[in-house]
């Protein structure tokens, strides 16, 4: 435990934020650590951009802490943004400078220079930088933003949706860039809807709905929340699974495969019962997030 | 094939007056309203032949041609007559402001927002847009030139004639379509809207100049430029209907032109391409103040430039408006060359005082442009990344504020020193410049303070940035027309350019400039705090 604070970088505390009557952000709770990719995951409208904005201390929070380095990140925002790197979801560019010229601003304005890594990363995603902004699509437009956050040596980067505009071969090269990020110890917040993605990178998720964190944890920890789906075939019948705590949805199709979901706490109970109507075939598929997403969203006041 | 290209062009058009009802009535209001009551109250200002014969030596002088173009006509005058020929150009000129910000917005800005993209994706033809655009403009003028005549009609001046009120009203509101079609042909030259506003404004800069000199000199050759045709009306004298007919005509060959540009090239693109540019920022694009200069770099020199023309271009009539010979030869026997000279250079003086609220609002434009920059680059997303950077809300305020305030000292400094340049160029024995400064050095605290207002709305409430150029044309209009139309007095000292001595004719006043230096300073005080504590919108 006390190892653990010793690295937070992100520590968010009961964040609140209210636009007029509209309460945009009602109860955001959660650490980011070094050396961590956390993915923060939520239909659109829940508050992900919000949180981010509070974050960046653009938006000034209206209740709760969040502090980031252990500085409040409305007060003490320059020197936080000192060590912080940011991708938005929109990135708009000036349109009449080149993004050559506005990836060099962006390094001076966070007082570095254009170095060997931004020279890298422009070929990685083989980006254009002579073009005017104006000529660029959105995924160049979030090449440059991209390029000029992986080239900055910052210790927490923030990326809002960043892949939304990338073809997939750009995807991968950001999500192998994360990664190097993540072997070097620093810290990352992806906000991001596209499931595989987080599911691929992230250490831990935070799920966010109506500008609540409903879950926070791991995949496997969440895994536990929710239900496996077995499929499988029996030399004996099973008439009794259907009254079995913890098992629902339980269908037989034609060929003789049964395919039911279980609550994971109540997996074992189920095993033993299959067990002992002698299994033919058994096949368990772990909840994906996509799964564990649209349980949390599916239901409408569902807590 | 014509057919198709023009696909859906009504449902466009009655779509963009849906959309743009609010602004097309406020402009159209505020246009009918201030012609029509500044038509009523005239009868009140001249009511006696003296007065009229007073204003019409006046409206004569090269100094006020220069200003509100040439009184046609002979006597007897009329109100009628004072009328026209103090409104005409002034209106044509608001009809230019008008057209060109609502055509280049509904053309080549909804190409740059993409939105013409969606729009051109659904069965709608390759020029509908622009059809519409210009079909829109061309209702709005028309009715705008209707309730003019109708204006004119009920406020019945002394010496109208219904061929008279229609001939003004239907010309005015030609030449705010022959704007429209202005803009829209040079919309389609280059490949944005910042580009095609500005192209559109140093074209009509140019047509001012061009007017206001052939005036003075040499009338016939205003036929030349387009924007002269307004002056040519003769209104209530022979009403002559010929310039009317030649603004639509150049109206229909530049909307033909532009329709045919538009036809063959592809969408978002211009006949003046963006040329590709630096892979790396010189040395010299490093923080905010060389970021908001690099960005405003060509509005800027634009209007430095232009002022120092325009400038320039008054001063090079000095020769004629400050010979007093002309109108009174005895003098010189009576008084003296020296004491002439004397008169001669107080003529100047007189007319520099007036040309100076022009040449300070003109010079507030591109300050207040500037300092609204937090608005606008926060309200497009383009301050969304620069805000993630180390660097705070008050250096930003900061850069604005002094890229802002140097800007319009250099334009007011620029538009003064051409008025001295030429003087210099025509004049035996020219104006020092000294007496030029000490109008430049009365008009800073003003500027100032406008600027400051400027600045405080952005950081408090940035949606009503609009307020800063409102306010500049209020002070404008007020120092413009105040003594023509008799405003009442406490209408001047409804904006800090009332407070200021008649610089140069009087010295600067060094009581006001230190407060009003003041009330800037608290007022940037205000906005900082403001600009510090106030939430930060996004663009979506």
């Amino acid at each position: 435990m006390m190892q653990q604070n010793n690295n937070v970088i992100l520590h968010i505390d009961h964040l609140q934020k209210r636009f007029g009557k509209f309460q945009a952000l009602k109860n955001i709770t959660f650490d980011v650590h070094s050396g961590e990719v956390f993915g923060f995951i939520g239909p659109n409208g829940a508050g992900k951009s919000t949180t981010i904005r509070t974050l960046l201390g653009i938006l000034r929070a209206s209740g709760g802490t969040a502090t980031l380095f252990g500085k409040d990140v409305y007060k003490d925002s320059v020197s936080i943004h000192k060590r912080l790197a940011y991708v938005p979801g929109d990135v708009y560019l000036w349109p009449n400078l080149t993004g050559g010229e506005i990836i060099d601003l962006f390094l001076k304005l966070g007082n570095t220079k254009h170095n060997r890594k931004t020279d890298l990363m422009i070929k990685r995603f083989q980006l254009d930088p002579t073009k005017k902004a104006r000529t660029y699509s959105k995924g160049n437009r979030q090449k440059v933003a991209l390029i000029a956050a992986f080239s900055t040596d910052a210790d927490f980067y923030i990326f809002d949706e960043p892949t939304s505009g990338l073809d997939p071969l750009n995807e991968e090269i950001f999500q192998q860039s994360v990664m190097e990020l993540k072997k070097e110890g620093k810290a990352i917040l992806l906000s991001s809807h596209i499931l595989s993605e987080v599911e691929k990178m992230c250490d831990r998720i935070g799920i966010i709905r109506n500008g609540e964190i409903v879950e926070t944890g791991s995949l496997s920890d969440m895994r536990h929340l929710t239900r496996t789906v077995i499929e499988y075939q029996t030399m004996q019948p099973t008439p009794e699974l259907q009254t079995l705590q913890g098992v629902h949805n339980v269908t037989t199709s034609t060929n003789g495969l049964t395919t039911f979901s279980v609550d994971s706490d109540q997996i074992s109970y189920v095993m033993d019962y299959l067990a002992s109507k002698q299994i033919v075939s058994l096949q368990s598929t772990p909840p994906t997030l996509e799964d564990l997403f649209m349980r949390y969203y599916s239901s409408n006041e569902g807590r | 094939m014509e057919n198709r290209n023009f696909h859906q062009t009504w449902f466009l058009t009655r779509f963009s007056l849906k959309r743009d009802w609010l602004k097309l009535a406020l402009w159209s209001v505020t246009m009918v309203v201030l012609f029509a009551a500044i038509a009523a109250k005239f009868t009140a200002i001249y009511d006696s032949q003296s007065a009229i014969d007073e204003i019409v030596k006046t409206l004569k002088s090269p100094s006020m041609i220069s200003l509100f173009g040439k009184l046609s006509g002979t006597a007897p005058y009329t109100v009628a007559d004072v009328f026209a020929g103090e409104m005409t150009v002034f209106m044509a000129m608001m009809a230019a402001i008008m057209n060109f910000s609502i055509i280049i917005k509904n053309t080549r800005g909804e190409e740059d927002s993409g939105l013409l993209e969606i729009i051109q994706s659904h069965s709608v033809g390759k020029l509908s847009n622009l059809a519409s655009a210009l079909i829109e403009l061309f209702i709005i003028n028309l009715l705008i030139g209707l309730f003019y005549s109708l204006g004119l009609q009920f406020a019945n001046l002394n010496g109208t004639d219904i061929n008279g009120n229609f001939l003004l009203g239907l010309g005015l509101g030609a030449s705010g379509f022959m704007f429209a079609a202005i803009a829209a042909f040079l919309a389609q030259l280059v490949d944005n809207s910042r580009s095609a506003t500005i192209l559109s404004y140093i074209v009509f800069g140019i047509m001012y100049i061009a007017r206001m000199s052939t005036d003075v000199s040499n009338p016939k050759a205003t036929w030349l430029i387009p924007f002269g045709w307004v002056e040519k009306f003769s209104t209530y004298q022979e009403n002559n209907w010929l310039p009317v007919f030649l603004m639509i005509g150049l109206s229909i060959i530049l909307c033909i032109a532009a329709l045919w540009i538009n036809n063959y090239r592809d969408i978002g693109s211009g006949i003046i391409a963006t040329k590709p540019g630096r892979a790396k920022a010189s040395t010299f694009l490093r923080g905010p103040i060389s970021l908001f200069w690099r960005l405003h770099r060509t509005t800027i020199i634009v209007w430095v430039i232009g002022l120092l023309i325009l400038g320039f271009t008054y001063g090079s009539i000095f020769n004629t408006i400050g010979d007093i010979l002309k109108t009174n030869p005895a003098m010189e026997k009576i008084f003296g060359a020296a004491a002439v000279n004397k008169a001669n250079i107080l003529i100047i003086k007189n007319f520099v005082a007036i040309l100076m609220i022009v040449l300070g609002v003109l010079a507030l434009f591109p300050g207040i442009q500037i300092i609204n920059y937090l608005k606008t680059g926060e309200s497009k997303g383009y301050l969304e990344l620069i805000h993630s950077k180390p660097i705070s809300r008050n250096y930003l305020f900061t850069s604005v504020l002094i890229l802002g305030i140097l800007t319009s000292i250099a334009a007011l400094f620029a538009g003064i020193w051409g008025l001295q340049l030429g003087g210099a160029s025509v004049m035996k024995h020219p104006v020092e410049m000294s007496v030029f400064l000490r109008g430049f050095y009365g008009y800073i605290s003003p500027v100032i303070l406008v600027l400051a207002i400027s600045a405080c709305i952005v950081g408090w409430i940035p949606r009503l940035s609009v307020f800063g150029y409102l306010y500049s044309g209020l002070a404008l209009f007020i120092g413009y027309f105040g003594k023509l139309i008799d405003l009442p007095k406490w209408c001047n000292k409804l904006t800090p350019f009332g407070y200021i001595p008649k610089v140069p004719v009087d010295k600067v006043d060094m009581g006001t400039m230190w407060w009003q230096l003041a009330l800037a300073v608290t007022l940037i005080i205000i906005g900082y705090i403001g600009y510090h504590i106030r939430d930060l919108k996004s663009a979506n």
